[in-house]
């Protein structure tokens, strides 16, 4: 997969959970999650979640720790893709 | 430092389900997990939990000016209805929760007694209020009050480049607001 096809996979799990519509719209590798897509904290767990399923992999609990944007959430399930 | 968070239960019920797999898991101990499928009321439980740990890792944020998503680390002990410890690595919070059917609001600090200044406002006027309080404390006159953010996104409050309360929180939630102030 490749990394744009990935970030239109990672869009697609987020939108529910998107508060800043306009943010969402301009969506790039710098969005942070809270920051600027204000998704609200729970809710990262759900992205964590939706993630895991998506791409059937799991997100240890190190891994959780970095994902803020869109950027760290990408590397990691690249990483995540490579060694499964 | 302090740090703050509110919960809108209502709100809560329809954004998250917490009974969804893994859900529980993610972000509570072994302990905590078990104290909330024993609990008369789980769904109570599991945000009061959860707001003190985002009030504590708040504290913890703001202090070493870091930002990071490691809900399970901040581990939670009720002591009274009211009172709570959370502790991360070596670090130690204690915990003031209020809890109604309506809303969670916990407040968490380093130090068991600190007197701090919490107000529940609505979400929209938060900034202003806070710039009222200060002229009220400060005697500055409110307009010339400016909020900063700290590098991880806190914020903090100054007149003419002189910070005006020690460590500021806020938290808003569906339709509930608050600040915390701690004063010089």
């Amino acid at each position: 997969m490749t990394r744009k096809e990935l970030i239109t996979s990672l869009q697609k799990i987020v939108k529910p959970y998107v508060q800043d519509q306009e943010a969402f719209k301009s969506l790039s590798e710098e969005t942070d999650f809270i920051n600027d897509l204000k998704i609200n904290s729970a809710n990262l767990i759900d992205v964590i979640l939706d993630v895991e399923d998506e791409f059937d992999i799991e997100i240890d609990n190190e891994s959780m720790e970095k994902m803020l944007s869109v950027k760290s959430a990408l590397d990691i399930i690249e990483t995540k893709l490579a060694d499964s | 430092m302090i740090g703050n968070d509110i919960i809108d239960l209502s709100l809560a019920k329809t954004e998250s389900n917490w009974q969804r797999r893994g859900f529980l898991e993610k972000q509570f101990t072994a302990n905590e997990q078990q104290l909330i499928l024993a609990a008369t009321n789980s769904f109570i439980l599991v945000w009061r939990f959860w707001s003190m740990k985002e009030a504590a890792y708040k504290v913890f944020a703001q202090q070493n000016e870091i930002r990071f998503f490691a809900p399970k680390k901040f581990d939670c002990l009720l002591i009274s209805e009211k009172e709570g410890l959370v502790f991360y690595k070596d670090q130690r919070f204690y915990t003031s929760s209020i809890v109604t059917q309506n809303y969670i609001f916990t407040l968490a600090s380093f130090e068991k007694s600190t007197k701090v200044y919490s107000k529940f406002v609505m979400p929209c006027v938060i900034d202003l209020m806070i710039k009222i309080k200060l002229e009220d404390v400060t005697t500055f006159s409110a307009i010339e009050i400016e909020q900063k953010k700290s590098k991880n996104g806190a914020p903090l409050y100054y007149y003419k480049g002189t910070q005006l309360a020690r460590s500021c929180s806020i938290s808003h939630h569906g339709n509930y607001g608050v600040f915390s102030l701690l004063y010089y």
